[in-house]
C-alpha cells in the first residue's frame, strides 16, 4: 500500500531528489506533499494528513527543530512519524532532533537504500 | 596564511585525507560522479560555478565550492534525474548550491564530530579571489573539475 509523505526542505532540487530517492528505492510513495520550511509545512498539514514527514533542518521562517516542537504539540500530527534529513552528523545535533520527538536521523550523504531502511524503521508497524 | 589557520592545519594533520574521502564520498553517492584528486591548475576559476558558505560556532571560517561549467551540468543531471536537455536554466546552480551544503556539513561532520557548528544557507560566489589563505583540494571528474577551499578565522562563539 502507497505511504502519502511529506517533504520539509528550502531546497527545490534536494525535494526533488528526495522524491526521486524514495521511488528508486522501491519505497511505494502515493501523494507526495511538499513545503519550503515549518511553517509552509504545517499550514499544509492542518488540512491534510499524511503517513511520514521527511524534514531538513536549517531552514528560513520555521527551522526544523521549531517543526518538531509544534508537531509535538499538536494532539492530530504528533503521532505522525518524522524523519531528519540533514548534513549536521555532529551527536549534539542528532541528539537534540531526537530529544524534540524525530523518529529517525539520516545524514546526507546518503544512498536510496539507507533512506528506505529509515522510512521502513520510522513507520514500524504501518510498513507491515 | 593566517595563524588560526596553520594551529587548525597543525591540529588537523589528516585534513586534506579526510577531505578527499568525503567529496568522493558525497559525489558518487547522490551525484553519481566519480572524483578523483588532482593537482591544483586554477585557470578554469574563472568560468567556474561556485557556492559560498559561511559556518560559526566551536569553528568559525568560510567553505567555498568551485565547479567547471561542464562538471556543473552532469552533476545535476545524475541528482536530478534528468538528461541536460530537460533542466531548467536554473537547475545546474541550484544544485551545485545543494552540493555546497551537503559536502560542507559532511566535512564539518567529519573534521570536528563533537563540534556545535551553524551553517548559512549557500550562497554564489566568484572563486578566483577566495582561495588565497585558505586549505583547498581540487579533483578531476570525468567532465572536468572541482574545487573545494575551507578558510577558518574569527572568534568561536555558541550555537
Amino acid at each position: 500500500m502507497p505511504f502519502s509523505v511529506m517533504i520539509v526542505d528550502d531546497s527545490p532540487v534536494m525535494r526533488g531528489f528526495i522524491r526521486r530517492v524514495m521511488t528508486l528505492s522501491g519505497f511505494e510513495v502515493g501523494e507526495c506533499l511538499e513545503a519550503s520550511n515549518g511553517e509552509e509545512a504545517l499550514a499544509c498539514l492542518k488540512e491534510r494528513s499524511v503517513d511520514v514527514i521527511l524534514t531538513d533542518i536549517n531552514m528560513p521562517k520555521m527551522n526544523g527543530e521549531e517543526l518538531l516542537r509544534r508537531l509535538e504539540t499538536d494532539t492530530r500530527l504528533r503521532s505522525v512519524p518524522t524523519l531528519v534529513i540533514s548534513t549536521d552528523a555532529t551527536k549534539a545535533r542528532i541528539l537534540k532532533m531526537l530529544s524534540l520527538g524525530a523518529q529517525g536521523y539520516v545524514t546526507k550523504p546518503f544512498s536510496p537504500e539507507t533512506l528506505r531502511e529509515e522510512l521502513e524503521r520510522v513507520l514500524g508497524d504501518r510498513n507491515a | 596564511m593566517p595563524e588560526d589557520l596553520e594551529q587548525e592545519c597543525r591540529t588537523e594533520p589528516d585534513f586534506g585525507a579526510t577531505v578527499i574521502r568525503v567529496a568522493a564520498d558525497v559525489l558518487a553517492t547522490m551525484f553519481f560522479e566519480e572524483a578523483v584528486p588532482s593537482e591544483c591548475a586554477h585557470a578554469w576559476l574563472a568560468t567556474a560555478v561556485s557556492a559560498h558558505i559561511k559556518f560559526e560556532g566551536s569553528h568559525c571560517g568560510e567553505f567555498l565550492l568551485s565547479v567547471s561549467p561542464d562538471t556543473t551540468r552532469s552533476i545535476a543531471s545524475g541528482f536530478l534525474g534528468l538528461d541536460p536537455e530537460e533542466m531548467t536554466a536554473t537547475q545546474p546552480a541550484e544544485v551545485v548550491l545543494e552540493l555546497a551544503n551537503i559536502l560542507c556539513g559532511a566535512l564539518m561532520s567529519t573534521l570536528w564530530p563533537e563540534s556545535s557548528l551553524s551553517l548559512d544557507s549557500p550562497t554564489p560566489a566568484i572563486a578566483e579571489h577566495s582561495f588565497a589563505d585558505s586549505m583547498h583540494c581540487c579533483f578531476t571528474l570525468p567532465d572536468g573539475m572541482v574545487a573545494v577551499s575551507i578558510g577558518l578565522g574569527g572568534q568561536p562563539g555558541s550555537v
